[in-house]
């Protein structure tokens, strides 16, 4: 629900250790894990870590950088250009913090649905920058583009209770 | 004119209004998260055009991220396989308690023991096949295992042989089976292997039974499709693709797949290619130095 003048949502802290363990763990697990579950291609687990965190701290300028250095280190251990992940996964750190600071997601419906909105706005963007910068981008793919969102969706939902555990008010 | 203000009371000053600059000063301050953004986009953009104009192929952050990841994707292989091994040997202990009569746990001790046998037979088999290829292809070649796949979009994996092994860019790799890709980054202890189904690959190749040039390039989802093979050459389902050796990277004469489908194009045929070698379940493969028999150590 959107805030009121005199409810203003209260961002939360994680414990460090918890949240850079966390960070690790997640780019580990993104190029581990495909090579015993090929399913697991889908998985973008820095993408669910950022808006996690965007949304817990309710800081924009924090999303925004989480966001970038994820995506950079993701695109460093991809073949992928410098840049690419990083732009998309700033962006959507930024909106993440942003609608958390709007929205009240304390619930964790509500957290979800913006999870939802800002995972399936992730390829779309990333494709976008492709065909901004690419003379043959690839094609968006729609099978693909469904199954990455409810395969990130599902992610989410086994992860943020996990994360919950190390959060405590700032 | 006269002053309709008293004497001796001090004018009241009207209320100060902020002046262009603070005002900009304010506006900026209020949007600064915004504005963080935008630079940080715009950066990335610019780095992105200058990385696209100038093609760097191992760029120092790559290198960084690679060696700092890199111990612990080898322990967390290893680790794999240490505790499924754990949880084999469990599985098999719990069920041998289960069974009283001393014939059932002979049994069951069998079946594992079958089953080892099969597990290290089929390795093995893979491991010879390997072995047997290293022996006939006329090149040298130095035997990887894959570690750890690329996170993102693209279809490539990691092997766990690097700069110290000899292994430089653009050599071709495969398994017994088939080409897998090219290695496209080295680093010390490892490299990245773009594979032939990545939408950026791209194998001179030709058809076995009639030598009909094209290229095999990725689809991105298990397929790859031979271009430039003109509507009037014979092309039919089942046909052998194998390397042309025209890309000075593959050696002519290596399987690449096998046609699973032909339409007819405007001018080129779509002819669809299945990869001979498994792609998604690479676990050892050869990576093969230079394209030129010269290369083989004697």
């Amino acid at each position: 629900m959107p805030k009121t003048a005199d409810r203003i949502p209260a961002s939360s802290r994680i414990h460090p250790a918890a949240f850079w363990i966390s960070l690790f763990a997640g780019l580990l697990l993104q190029v581990t894990l495909p090579i015993e579950i090929p399913l697991a291609r889908l998985f973008d687990f820095p993408l669910v870590l950022t808006l996690y965190y965007a949304m817990v701290r309710r800081d924009k300028i924090f999303g925004t950088l989480l966001g970038t250095g994820l995506g950079l280190a993701q695109d460093a251990l991809a073949r992928g250009l410098i840049g690419m992940f990083g732009i998309v996964d700033g962006l959507v750190g930024y909106l993440a913090a942003a609608a958390s600071m709007k929205f009240e997601l304390d619930q964790m419906g509500a957290r979800y649905v913006v999870t939802g909105v800002l995972v399936s706005l992730h390829a779309p963007v990333l494709i976008l920058v492709q065909h901004l910068l690419f003379e043959s981008p690839p094609r968006f793919v729609l099978l693909d583009w469904v199954s990455g969102v409810i395969v990130n969706v599902a992610l989410a939902l086994i992860c943020y209770p996990v994360l919950d555990r190390f959060r405590r008010a700032a | 004119m006269l002053d309709a203000h008293p004497a001796g009371i001090p004018r009241p000053t009207p209320p100060r209004t902020p002046e262009g600059p603070e005002l900009m000063r304010a506006y900026i301050a209020r949007h600064a998260p915004f504005f963080l953004l935008v630079v940080i986009l715009a950066t990335q953009f610019l780095l992105l055009a200058y990385q696209i104009t100038q093609r760097h192929h191992a760029r120092l952050i790559e290198v960084w991220a690679v060696d700092a990841f890199d111990p612990f994707e080898r322990s967390l292989h290893g680790l794999g396989d240490v505790v499924s091994g754990a949880w084999g040997s469990l599985g098999e202990l719990s069920s041998a308690q289960r069974e009283n009569s001393r014939l059932r746990q002979e049994l069951a001790d069998a079946r594992g023991q079958i089953l080892q046998l099969s597990e290290a037979g089929v390795e093995n088999k893979g491991l010879r096949s390997l072995l047997h290829l290293e022996r006939q292809i006329p090149y040298r070649a130095v035997a990887a295992t894959v570690i750890a796949a690329s996170p993102g979009s693209s279809s490539s994996v990691f092997i766990d042989r690097g700069k110290t092994a000899g292994i430089t860019v653009d050599l071709p790799v495969m398994t017994a089976a088939g080409i897998v890709g090219k290695t496209i980054a080295v680093f010390r202890h490892t490299a990245q292997v773009l594979i032939l189904t990545d939408a950026s690959s791209g194998v001179g190749a030709m058809l076995g039974k009639n030598g009909t040039q094209g290229v095999v390039k990725g689809h991105g989802r298990g397929l790859c499709y031979l271009d430039y093979v003109t509507n009037d050459e014979p092309v039919s389902k089942g046909d052998l693709v194998v390397t042309s050796g025209l890309d000075q990277i593959y050696p002519r004469g290596l399987l690449v797949g096998r046609v699973v489908s032909v339409a007819r194009g405007e001018i080129y045929q779509k002819i669809q290619v299945k990869p001979a070698a498994h792609l998604d379940r690479l676990e050892n493969v050869l990576v093969v130095f230079g394209s030129s028999p010269a290369h083989k150590n004697p």
